[in-house]
């Protein structure tokens, strides 16, 4: 084989190849989009975290940023850990954990530091609601934030209706034991105590971690018609 | 071909010789650092975060043994001038580079496994399980390192040392944005443009493909079908080099 | 053309070879060599450095491509790897891979010309005796000497009991001893029906050892032929004395 037919069969082997690697990489691409895998790109030139990401090390720059939220908010910086709280979820959306402390800073811990003004912390209130159904629709397949969402509107916003909705939706995935039994107490408090009853009977056949608060709750609810016992005078 | 896998044990035990597994302490270091670095966080974030730190790690130092290794393989053959001994006896070219690669890919390979057992040791360790899909996450950064090795080979079968680490660095951060880049053209306008960027986007090794890490551990499964079409980029990725590399080595002189 | 009982063992027609380092800067390192080495001779190749003596060896032996010209190496194509098989090579300052012990190398070496397991460890032992590194078997490469480089290099050479053996500057690194020692063995080789082309610009060497020289000088074979007849036709005393009268010749013309 002479050089120059030797050259020409190496490229068009090369061309050939890259005809087969094309629809492959649509493929791929297909693929990780139905996976849900986020094309996201966020740079933060003059940091270590972007290097990180230019790399393609982006769950560890989610990481260094976590850090520094968790860091910032330890130290009372709660306003400067904002944004950096945000970077953290667009970097990585699939990383359950700063949406559900995040959510949590938002409607309990800045929402009292501004509680002399009730239309602020109201508004500081929903902005952890917010957050959190955004986390949702990144990670509708587990039970954690519709947790944390549920337990916001039960404890914080007091309204049970929505509780109940979202602690249900909790209830529909693989869960620690004391979901349900967060779930039953808001079933009572929004007045459906039938509800409350049937799940409480259903953590004691279950063998629920929490038969035991369970049993102490209908007892309760025949005594004195609710799981708050009186206080004796 | 066997005389490509004498030159394949011949490249593993240089490479042994040139200490290329060092950089594996460096790894081991920084884990048991970081598992340490963490212990402030809440288990389920510690976790997390080692498991980050790790699968990073192992990507990172391969890259970096295989990119390194592979290229003194090539280059030091050039300079010390032990390939004109080589190529003055009954060796085709081709079983040459086919046996570097084979060399470097066992390097590799081992240094992946390596890493691979102390991180499965510690997540052991601290979590009393592990995930399969860890063990996807694992397999594409050595199907990942397939190509990074094939590559290095072209261009050191042509380029300088230093144009050779600088160039496959920069291919392998490229690499990772390629698929930012076009997913930012869809929004383009010029059809021209669009045309010239999906050019490249297919032109330059994927490596995001591979990086299935973030997704993973967050505790995302990954189906088998998109292991198996990955794993068939790299391959048909590696052949382009390999062919590439011979392309340029077949007629180099020595 | 002469008329030979035996064929040639190197058959060089019009080599030329043009180094381009850089624009519109080329050096003509070899310039239309022909020539013809028979079976069981000894050719020494002459020429001070940079004549292009190794570039015309790295050519035969496929490891640097003409820009024209044709070699033909035992009536077959020199790039044909199968030739390979019949050639030995002794590179100027061999180096090899400097972990491997003398025993080591033999065995990598031998690996790739693909000579058995049984038939290598005898073949191993013979050329370590003949080369002298017997007693050296445990010593790395690294620890050899330059004289000691030049006789495992030797010893790989003849790895394949080859017919036609190429040594590029092999006295290089000997001292006297090693020197004379080298020479015998080359005419013992000659006496075992092997065809030997060497380098060199010690020329006493050479002339000891050749049945006939090249005389090469900047890319160019200026004379050729056995040492007696080019001494006659040029007038000179001793092999110096041609050597300088060529090459002061090619300057003047």
């Amino acid at each position: 084989m002479t050089k120059i037919t030797y050259r020409n069969s190496s490229i068009a082997a090369i061309v050939l190849l890259f005809l087969l690697l094309s629809p492959l990489q649509n493929k791929i691409d297909l693929q990780r989009k139905q996976m849900g895998f986020e094309q996201r790109l966020l740079l933060m030139p003059g940091q270590i975290t972007g290097s990180l990401i230019l790399g393609g090390f982006k769950g560890l720059a989610a990481d260094l940023l976590w850090l520094q939220v968790e860091e910032l908010f330890h130290s009372g910086q709660s306003y400067k850990m904002l944004p950096i709280l945000r970077s953290v979820t667009f970097l990585q959306p699939k990383f359950v954990t700063p949406w559900a402390v995040g959510g949590w800073h938002l409607s309990y811990n800045i929402s009292v530091m501004v509680k002399d003004h009730p239309e602020q912390e109201k508004a500081w209130i929903q902005a952890g609601v917010d957050f959190l159904k955004e986390g949702i629709s990144y990670n509708p397949e587990r039970y954690d934030l519709y947790f944390e969402l549920g337990w916001t509107f039960f404890n914080k916003v007091k309204n049970y209706a929505e509780a109940v909705k979202y602690l249900e939706l909790a209830c529909k995935f693989p869960r620690p034991d004391y979901i349900d039994d967060a779930l039953a107490h808001a079933y009572e408090k929004n007045g459906q105590i039938d509800r409350a009853i049937e799940t409480w009977k259903k953590i004691i056949n279950s063998g629920n971690s929490f038969s035991p608060t369970a049993v102490r709750m209908l007892h309760n609810l025949k005594t004195y018609g609710s799981t708050i016992v009186p206080e004796k005078k | 071909m066997v005389k490509a896998i004498v030159i394949a044990k011949n490249t593993f035990q240089e490479a042994l010789r040139m200490r290329s597994y060092q950089i594996i302490l460096v790894f081991a270091l920084l884990l048991l650092g970081s598992s340490q670095l963490f212990s402030f966080l809440t288990p389920v974030e510690q976790l997390k975060m080692i498991k980050d730190v790790s699968l990073s790690g192992i990507e990172f130092f391969s890259a970096l043994m295989a990119i390194l290794a592979s290229m003194t393989a090539l280059r030091s053959e050039f300079e010390t001038n032990t390939i004109s001994t080589l190529l003055s006896k009954p060796l085709k070219r081709s079983d040459f580079i086919l046996g570097k690669f084979l060399g470097m890919a066992l390097v590799t390979t081992l240094g992946v496994v390596i890493m691979s057992v102390v991180f499965i040791g510690l997540i052991l360790f601290k979590q009393h399980s592990f995930e399969i899909s860890l063990f996807s996450a694992l397999f594409l950064i050595w199907a990942e390192m397939l190509v990074i090795i094939a590559i290095t080979l072209a261009v050191a079968a042509f380029a300088s040392t230093a144009f050779t680490l600088i160039f496959v660095f920069f291919l392998f951060l490229v690499g990772h944005l390629t698929s930012y880049g076009f997913s930012l053209s869809g929004e383009m306008k010029n059809p021209v443009l669009q045309v010239i960027i999906k050019f490249f986007y297919n032109i330059i090794p994927n490596f995001e493909n591979f990086a299935i890490r973030d997704q993973v551990v967050v505790g995302g499964t990954i189906p088998i079908t998109y292991l198996l079409k990955t794993f068939g980029y790299g391959i048909i990725y590696t052949a382009i080099a390999l062919i590439v590399c011979l392309y340029f080595f077949r007629y180099r002189e020595v | 053309m002469e008329t030979n009982e035996k064929p040639a063992a190197l058959r060089i027609e019009g080599l030329t070879k043009i180094f381009h380092l850089g624009r519109n800067k080329n050096v003509t390192a070899l310039d239309n060599l022909s020539l013809e080495i028979k079976e069981g001779e000894i050719f020494g190749l002459l020429g001070p450095n940079g004549s292009g003596k190794t570039t015309a060896l790295k050519l035969i032996l496929g490891l640097l491509f003409p820009t024209s010209g044709q070699i033909e190496i035992l009536g077959r194509d020199h790039q044909d790897v199968e030739v390979k098989n019949d050639i030995g090579y002794l590179p100027e300052n061999p180096y090899y891979y400097r972990y491997l012990t003398g025993p080591e190398i033999l065995t990598f070496y031998g690996r790739i010309f693909g000579i058995k397991k049984e038939n290598l460890e005898e073949k191993k032992e013979e050329l370590l005796k003949l080369v002298g590194l017997y007693d050296k078997q445990h010593l790395p490469l690294k620890h050899f000497s330059k004289g000691m480089l030049e006789r495992i290099g030797l010893a790989v050479a003849l790895l394949n009991n080859p017919k036609f053996l190429i040594l590029d500057e092999p006295t290089t690194g000997l001292d006297p001893i090693g020197s004379r020692e080298t020479r015998n063995l080359l005419l013992n080789l000659q006496a075992a029906g092997k065809t030997i082309l060497l380098s060199s610009h010690y020329l006493s060497e050479i002339e000891k050892v050749s049945n006939r020289v090249g005389i090469l000088h900047q890319g160019k074979l200026l004379a050729l032929g056995t040492t007696s007849e080019l001494m006659t036709q040029w007038k000179a005393g001793d092999i110096e004395d041609l050597f300088i009268k060529v090459i002061e010749w090619s300057k003047q013309s």
